[in-house]
């Protein structure tokens, strides 16, 4: 558990830090406008964020942390749901500017001034409250034109409204219709969240109010641009020794990109992943980095080893081993222990190289006209995870609009991928096969041919332009001719080269994990279901599925029966739920009642003969009592007025 | 091909809708529970009933429960790590939350909120934790500074721990927004843990994408079909006798009590009241007609008298007035009409 948490953390810290690095670009550029802004309306910045509502949090407080770093202005963040009138609204911004003076400045009498000032703010009544908070906007202006006469020239206010959408139309235009009449004295910034399209603010506001803003748009990156930068940082590195499989990294995009698009929920679901890996697997102690396995392996204990050899892909790795090896992995655990480490170190290699391997195909595939094999990383990724992926039509087509797209450029969109990979061997992993350099050298030689080439070319044409009697032109058209073979060539060894260069890296290092590589349990995660059902339930299916088919849960044989028709041994709110599949739009409580009863009698009738009929209908009136009163709980029907002791059914269909 | 059968579905599914609402005639037989001739149940009864009656499936509802007991341990880790548990599915979940409180939670701080209680609050609920968990005594203007107030203790305190059983997330009285966004609010505290139930088919349309991911769920399914207690004795239902409501016993038990020319004037009133039983826009009798027809029938002879009486009616609850568009006072009986036959055939019988 204490790994586990440890890992979380890291991966948290990854995931915040970059979350930053990818808004501070965008923050800078505001605080640079918010400082620069002085002007009589009041400034305003509109952020255009998107409609993931849940990552803003994160940019909102790193935004004022910013604006807090730089001393300029004072920072207020005031959300819709704590400002329903004018009156909180003003209380809460107050509450929210002293406090940022106390923590700005840490002065004890300070922070007393304040709680007096919240506390009588609130006392005032509506009425005089207007009033008062002139007085107090006067008392607060040359307070904190003093402090500001220490720091800078007066430094603006930021008031920051996280949800634009959902504040009141009311509340917002008093809001800056007050403070529009105060700006000479209190400097005004605000910054507006919104979450759909900059139309909203003129939706919102009126020209009268809207007019008195100096409005600024700022668009912030997209939510997917946001998920792929999170998927290439910390899903394709080999910093985490924990990897997800194929199907899971569906599911978890497929959230993000058919529900919410909040890269805060694929944070979740990938921590879920952790959980649940750490959680099932006994052999997730063993994920970890390589410097730590060696000594968790070997203070494995007898059972685990045992865990290690029930294994699918090690038993498929004992199984192509020599008989006598066989006996002694499956039987000395030291053996086994060496083994282990051997085949972990392997599991790792094969991912040092199957990164940049896989990041340089990215970078060829995603050149390519139409994107056979997908245009982000991701997809690439996956296509990689899922199968051979040379095995696939895509590839085939990858391969052949590879080859017709030879020519110059080409060359140097190799040349820049080149670069790329250098710059990744050197900086990140310490590369075990030297292929990288070997392609390197091909690659350049390449270039040079190409360059002399297009001299010889250009030296021709100026030669053809320069002669022109028959017999030259006869002669250069030959030469031309000729090197326009050599030409061919080179494009041929060009070809070459690509096909070589595929077949040998993508043979070598993209294989399926699942497929050949032994022990890669320890590392991937790969149920994809428990993510599903964690994540995305679905309750009224397990609601339908429960009441239509009680035997999916309850394992009896009494209750085994095909679909449709209805079984008079399930349970009492099944056998009334399916009587009310039946019926229409409203149903009749009595003759519900009736059906229920035969249905039931049906059962008890054979086994027992009704001590006094009176009190079994009795029984009967109150089990149907129960189980129309559950129904109505679950939300299926409610009582209607329409008609005497009927109900309305609140589903259609047969559900 | 599967798109096209999905769409198939779908289109199927939405043809199903507006076949169901389109005609607003619907046909069902005009059967009423009164004609039944049988005594309605009423809560006791009931209870008595069903205690007698045994629990189908016994067994098999054990191991399900077996298996569901077996996730405690796990969801203790989940809850630790920050994620907050949902527990759906058909039955009732309390036994099980009840279960896990005793195993789990038994010496550490936690809450336990029935929300199928008819009269519970957010506020309540936010006073439990001040009052007793937190130990302060004092009142908050609104929900809001209380919550202001718990989350600014949790965060300075971090050995606060407290766990939060909700059963019925969904109920009547939590359902709200605001109530849902405080919960949710609550929720995200760090040291707060939360595991709750839903049961309506509809419960997560409660929650929008700000308060997902506030609460930050994790959902388990838990089907444990046993029946819904608790839950539903707060339920009124159609079908179990209403206390408010005017009963025929009460109905012939005042009556009983009054003079001869009292039960006339209640029998003249009844008897109009059913003639005008189809007539929709009936208003009810005029007090003036009603006069009439009273001094003709020999069982008033003044204003005055009737008025007496009318007042002693509506004492009782018998009848109601109301006053019409055109400013005179109308007298109807607030009981249904299948009662009042009865009560008129009853009458018929004595006399």
């Amino acid at each position: 558990q204490q790994i586990e948490e440890d890992l979380n953390k890291q991966l948290f810290d990854n995931l915040v830090s970059f979350l930053r690095r990818s808004h501070s670009e965008f923050q800078e550029k505001t605080t640079e406008w918010n400082c620069r802004m002085k002007s009589r309306e009041i400034p305003t910045a509109a952020l255009v964020l998107g409609v993931n509502v849940t990552d803003h949090d994160l940019t909102f407080k790193s935004l004022s942390e910013v604006l807090q770093n730089r001393v300029t202005p004072y920072v207020a963040l005031l959300q819709a749901k704590d400002c329903p009138g004018i009156k909180n609204l003003m209380q809460k911004l107050l509450g929210q500017l002293m406090n940022c003076y106390v923590d700005v400045d840490s002065e004890e009498d300070d922070y007393v001034q304040t709680s007096q000032n919240r506390i009588r703010c609130s006392m005032t009544s509506l009425i005089t409250w207007y009033e008062s908070v002139t007085k107090k906007t006067d008392f607060e202006t040359p307070s904190k034109k003093r402090t500001s006469s220490r720091h800078w020239q007066s430094p603006p206010v930021v008031v920051i409204f996280k949800d634009m959408e959902s504040f009141t139309t009311k509340v917002l235009q008093d809001f800056i219709v007050i403070s529009s009449q105060h700006i000479h004295e209190l400097p005004l910034v605000l910054v507006f969240g919104i979450a759909t399209s900059p139309m909203i603010i003129h939706g919102l506001l009126p020209h009268s109010v809207s007019s008195l803003l100096c409005i600024e748009l700022f668009q912030s990156l997209s939510c997917k641009e946001h998920l792929s930068t999170i998927i290439d940082k910390v899903l394709l590195t080999t910093q985490f020794p924990l990897k997800l499989s194929e199907k899971v990294l569906q599911v978890l995009i497929n959230i993000f990109l058919y529900h919410d698009f909040s890269v805060q929920n694929f944070i979740k679901g990938f921590q879920l992943c952790i959980v649940e890996h750490f959680y099932t697997q006994p052999l997730s102690v063993l994920c970890c980095h390589q410097e730590e396995v060696k000594k968790r392996i070997n203070s494995l204990s007898h059972n685990q080893c045992e865990n290690i050899r029930r294994l699918p892909s090690f038993r498929r790795y004992v199984e192509n081993q020599t008989s006598e090896k066989q006996i002694a992995l499956l039987t000395t655990d030291g053996f086994l222990k060496e083994t282990v480490q051997k085949l972990l170190e392997d599991l790792n290699v094969y991912h040092e190289n199957y990164f940049p391997v896989l990041r340089c195909l990215h970078v060829f595939t995603s050149s390519l006209p139409k994107y056979p094999l997908g245009k982000q990383i991701r997809e690439l990724h996956c296509a990689c995870l899922e199968n051979r992926v040379w095995e696939t039509e895509e590839y085939e087509s990858f391969l052949q609009l590879a080859r017709m797209l030879n020519k110059c450029d080409l060359v140097t969109m190799l040349q820049k991928c080149v670069e790329i990979l250098v710059s990744s061997p050197g900086k990140e992993f310490d590369k075990t096969v030297e292929k990288l350099k070997e392609f390197l050298t091909q690659f350049q030689k390449l270039e040079a041919e190409a360059c002399q080439e297009r001299d010889e070319s250009v030296s021709s044409q100026k030669e053809l332009q320069k002669k022109t009697d028959l017999y030259h032109l006869q002669k250069t058209l030959l030469e031309l001719k000729e090197s326009r073979r050599s030409k061919k060539l080179t494009k041929f060894e060009m070809l070459r080269f690509e096909v070589v260069d595929y077949i040998d890296s993508v043979v070598r290092n993209y294989l399926v994990p699942a497929d050949h590589k032994t022990l890669h349990e320890i590392v991937y995660f790969n149920t994809a279901s428990v993510l599903r059902e964690h994540l995305n339930a679905a309750p009224r299916v397990a609601l339908h599925t429960a009441l239509n088919n009680p035997y999916s849960y309850l394992k009896s044989q009494a209750l085994r029966s095909d679909g449709g028709s209805i079984s008079n041994k399930a349970p009492d709110i099944c056998i009334v739920y399916k009587l009310h599949l039946e019926c229409g739009r409203l149903i009749n409580l009595v003759d519900w009642l009736e059906a229920f009863s035969t249905v039931v009698t049906a059962v008890e009738g054979p086994n027992a003969d009704a001590p006094s009929s009176d009190q079994v209908d009795d029984v009967i009136h109150a089990r149907f009592i129960r189980a129309v009163s559950e129904l109505e709980l679950l939300g299926f029907i409610k009582p209607s007025k329409q008609k005497t002791d009927h109900v309305a059914r609140l589903t259609w269909g047969g559900c | 091909k599967k798109a096209t059968k999905k769409k198939d579905k779908m289109s199927n599914l939405v043809e199903e809708y507006f076949e169901a609402h389109s005609t607003s005639k619907v046909l069902t037989s005009d059967r009423t529970l009164q004609k039944l001739r049988k005594r309605r149940l009423n809560q006791q009864t009931l209870h008595d009933l069903l205690e007698k009656s045994p629990l189908a499936y016994a067994a098999e509802i054990e191991e399900l429960n077996q298996q569901y007991e077996s996730l405690f341990s796990k969801w203790m880790l989940q809850l630790h790590l920050g994620f907050n548990i949902v527990l759906y599915g058909l039955g009732s979940k309390h036994d099980l939350l009840e279960k896990f409180r005793i195993s789990m939670l038994q010496d550490t701080v936690h809450l336990v909120v029935n929300g199928y209680f008819p009269s519970i609050t957010v506020r309540s609920i936010l006073n439990s934790i001040t009052e007793e968990v937190l130990d302060h005594i004092g009142t908050f203007r609104s929900p809001l500074d209380q919550l202001e107030f718990i989350i600014k203790r949790f965060k300075e305190d971090s050995s606060l721990e407290l766990y939060v059983l909700i059963h019925n997330l969904d109920s009547q009285m939590l359902r709200g927004e605001r109530s849902q966004q405080i919960l949710a609010q609550l929720s995200s505290l760090p040291s707060v843990y939360l595991i709750a139930s839903i049961d309506h088919i509809n419960a997560p349309l409660m929650w929008d994408q700000a308060k997902q991911s506030l609460y930050n769920w994790l959902w388990y399914e838990t089907t444990t079909f046993s029946p819904y207690m608790e839950e539903t004795s707060y339920e009124n239902s159609l079908l179990v006798q209403q206390s408010g409501s005017l009963a025929l016993s009460s109905l012939m038990h005042v009556l009983r009590s009054l003079t001869l020319n009292a039960r006339g004037i209640f029998r003249l009133l009844a008897q109009y009241q059913l003639e005008n039983k189809d007539n929709p826009s009936y208003p009810g009798l005029s007090f003036q007609d009603f006069y009439q027809q009273c001094r003709e029938a020999f069982l008033v002879n003044s204003d005055l008298t009737l008025r007496a009486q009318l007042t002693e009616f509506r004492d009782h609850k018998l009848i109601r007035t109301k006053r019409g568009a055109d400013g005179v006072e109308y007298l109807l009986i607030p009981v249904d009409d299948s009662t009042l036959t009865d009560f008129l055939e009853k009458e018929d019988e004595d006399v």
